[in-house]
């Protein structure tokens, strides 16, 4: 018997029609209500807001490093700036981005047309904003990883307020998560874990990730703040009051190395659902995307010990089965990427795919995540890791490649494609194409560079360096590709306030699977 | 320059792995946006590959664990000898006790003698350093002999280079953010020729080659 949801799950189109949302709605109603909608746009219009701060931020101590020993700013400055822009792009724009277009789709996608325990979603936006809020007032300078004792003994008293907005991210986070995994489970209970589309899996696999590993980070903000107020007789973290430095890396990473993850799985999620409307044509394989999901959600968990160097591990079997582990981590990430290659290549590519922005995006995105996919390879092996690569801009390399051409780029393509479903007008095609290629050039030459610097022995959280000719010509070019990036996202912002008003009116189908001439390869959906 | 994990040869091939998998990845990509033949590709094809990258998986486990299983032997020969071993059975030429601190580093010689921020041998040595940290975690890396640790406070890391064979001043860094004075964590490994060669130009690879 045929299931109404069969035909989402080969990329039939649900009925989606583009509306003046944003046109006819008051700022209480994207404020408070709790319909969807309301509720995605609002998170992604702040996440683009995160992104222009975390943007900026970064601009400033590029800009700082562009040349050897010449100082704009101070050290503390620096990494307080440093600290800021890691923080506001990874819990303020990517995870909530790619949550918010999942809270957008989901209730199409699956069918339900409502988002179920929608309160919850609210909540989760609420607390984020708390905590950029706190994070702002406690400008720490102890990077986003917070290392115990380090972190204790730096920024000034309102540092608290960094420890607080820590707890705050991870209860935001925790609701996030439980909202997609009910709604997961309540559409795998109405169609079935194996008529379940794609987008469900992907929420059931990061909504179990964020339920379980925001515990952790919970407690390790917890435990700082305890550290830093002197709270306890005995500190959780701090080495000087009987605290375990060990204790710290273990619990934080048990977040740590899922929240890589948090962002990435969603954006996953999404491509598997814009990449057959837009082909007009289904997946090449269902149970390669499901296996593979829940593959990452698995080995995800347990694999956070490499990011540090535990001296009393490193020769033992337990930090060899950590190694282990995350070289098959690899295998899943191919299994995604082997599946949207064979998806491409097995019929003609619609003429109306190649002019969509969204459909360059992904594509651009997926070059990206091969490009730093790839690096993980060497980064999971304890050998190498303990040569070039540990800590030094190797690391930002591989995260900056994933992170922003991966899960930034397939995040902004899918908000250039919902973009008439929110105004009812399309945005300017030229202005779009000036944006995708400034950040395909200046997101190539960053991410280069900085492998480059890596190689190099870059390391990581300095604000200068010596004036070596391997570290300065890269960091000139390095600040050059940032630049070209923020020109982008002003194209990017501007094309979308201008066209929100001036731009041509959407059609009923903003995006018509079209061939320019007669296709026979091509198998209709069904 | 001498390399103290002895990486040459598994890191060339190792880079070079990824490296092929980077390019299959891009053109695959290129060959199925842009190439006017259209391939219909067999579900087997995927188990295929998924065997082509277990294979993988094990030879980068096999390589990394070899590679550094036999960088520390000498360090826990070490170990277990301690102060009993004769002068001749010593692997080590010299062991210095490193103190990674905020922000710096001191050396102290087996004769007790400090230095801070230099560490002072002869061309060829093999040099043991036993790094703690009193304070927060720290990193210690030198990158002309390409090794990386990372110390947590109150333990002790062991890590051993051969020395440059050309005198020199080799940078040697921190690499953990360990508060706001972490860029300037620096120090030397200043390898004394036979003639104290004072040198104007300071690079990470030793002054020889201009680098």
């Amino acid at each position: 018997m045929a299931h109404e949801l069969d035909g989402v799950r080969t990329g039939e189109k649900p009925h989606w029609t583009p509306t003046d949302i944003i046109g006819n709605m008051s700022l209480g109603t994207l404020m408070f209500s709790n319909d969807y909608r309301h509720i995605a746009l609002k998170g992604m219009l702040t996440s683009l807001l995160m992104l222009a701060i975390g943007g900026i931020f970064a601009i400033i101590f590029r800009t700082e490093l562009m040349v050897p020993d010449q100082q704009i700013l101070g050290a503390r400055v620096y990494m307080t700036l440093m600290t800021l822009h890691g923080m506001f792009m990874v819990f303020g724009f990517l995870i909530p981005l790619t949550i918010s277009i999942n809270y957008y789709m989901i209730p199409k996608v699956l069918g339900s047309d409502q988002l179920v325990w929608a309160r919850g979603a609210q909540w989760s936006y609420w607390t984020l904003i708390a905590a950029a809020v706190l994070l702002v007032i406690g400008r720490p300078d102890f990077t986003w990883t917070a290392y115990a004792p380090m972190s204790l003994r730096v920024g000034d008293n309102m540092l608290w307020a960094g420890f607080a907005a820590i707890i705050l991210v991870a209860i935001s986070e925790f609701l996030a998560g439980a909202v997609l995994l009910r709604n997961a489970l309540v559409a795998a209970k109405r169609s079935g874990w194996s008529r379940l589309p794609m987008m469900g899996w992907g929420a059931f696999a990061v909504g179990v990730l964020l339920v379980i590993s925001t515990i952790p980070l919970g407690y390790v903000g917890f435990g700082l703040l305890m550290d830093w107020l002197e709270a306890t007789d005995i500190a959780f973290f701090d080495p000087a009051r009987g605290g375990s430095v060990m204790t710290f890396l273990y619990i934080f990473w048990l977040y740590g190395h899922p929240a890589v993850y948090l962002p990435f799985i969603p954006a996953i999620a999404v491509l598997y659902t814009l990449m057959p409307r837009i082909l007009g044509r289904p997946m090449w394989s269902y149970w390669s995307g499901v296996v593979a999901f829940l593959l990452l959600m698995v080995f995800a968990l347990p694999i956070g010990p490499h990011h540090f160097q535990p001296a009393t591990t490193v020769t033992t079997g337990y930090q060899r089965f950590i190694q282990i582990i995350t070289l098959l981590v690899f295998i899943p990430s191919v299994l995604h990427v082997f599946n949207w290659i064979a998806t491409l290549w097995g019929s003609p590519i619609p003429a109306s795919a190649r002019r969509s922005i969204p459909f360059k995006f992904m594509i651009a995105s997926i070059a990206f995540l091969i490009y730093g996919g790839a690096t993980a390879y060497i980064n999971a092996q304890i050998a190498t890791d303990s040569d070039f690569i540990h800590n030094t801009y190797w690391i930002p390399a591989h995260f900056h490649a994933m992170f922003m051409g991966f899960v930034g780029q397939m995040a902004v393509g899918a908000v250039y494609y919902l973009y008439p479903y929110f105004t009812g007008r399309m945005y300017s095609q030229k202005l779009a194409n000036a944006h995708f290629w400034m950040w395909q050039i200046g997101i190539f030459t960053k991410v280069t560079m900085m492998f480059m610097l890596g190689y190099a022995y870059f390391p990581r959280w300095v604000y200068d360096y010596l004036d070596l000719a391997q570290w300065s010509m890269p960091q000139f070019l390095l600040t050059i590709g940032a630049y070209l990036i923020g020109l982008g996202f002003l194209v990017f912002i501007f094309n979308f306030a201008w066209s929100a008003r001036r731009g041509p009116a959407a059609p009923d189908e903003p995006w018509p699977v079209e061939h320019d001439g007669p296709v026979e390869a091509a198998t209709p959906a069904e | 320059m001498e390399n103290a994990l002895g990486l040459d040869g598994g890191q060339t091939t190792m880079i070079a792995i990824t490296i092929a998998i980077t390019v299959l990845g891009l053109a695959s990509l290129t060959a199925a946006m842009f190439w006017k033949t259209r391939w219909q590709i067999k579900y087997s094809l995927e188990f295929v590959f998924i065997g082509g990258l277990l294979f993988l998986a094990w030879y980068g486990d096999f390589v990394s664990t070899s590679t550094f299983t036999a960088y520390q032997e000498p360090m826990e020969a070490d170990e277990v000898s301690g102060e009993i071993a004769s002068e001749e059975d010593q692997f080590f030429d010299r062991t210095l006790t490193v103190v990674a601190f905020q922000w710096g580093f001191a050396f102290i010689t087996e004769e007790n003698e400090i230095s801070r921020n230099a560490a002072v041998v002869k061309p060829g040595e093999k040099v043991l350093f036993r790094v703690v940290s009193n304070d927060v975690i720290h990193g210690f890396q030198i990158p002309s002999a390409s090794i990386t640790a990372e110390i947590d406070p109150d333990e002790v890391r062991r890590v051993w280079i051969r020395t440059p064979d050309e005198p020199g001043k080799y940078l040697i860094q921190c690499v953990n953010y360990c508060g706001v004075g972490h860029a300037q964590m620096k120090a030397w490994l200043v390898v004394e020729g036979d003639e104290d060669e004072e040198t104007a130009n300071l690079t990470i690879e030793g002054t020889n080659d201009g680098a």
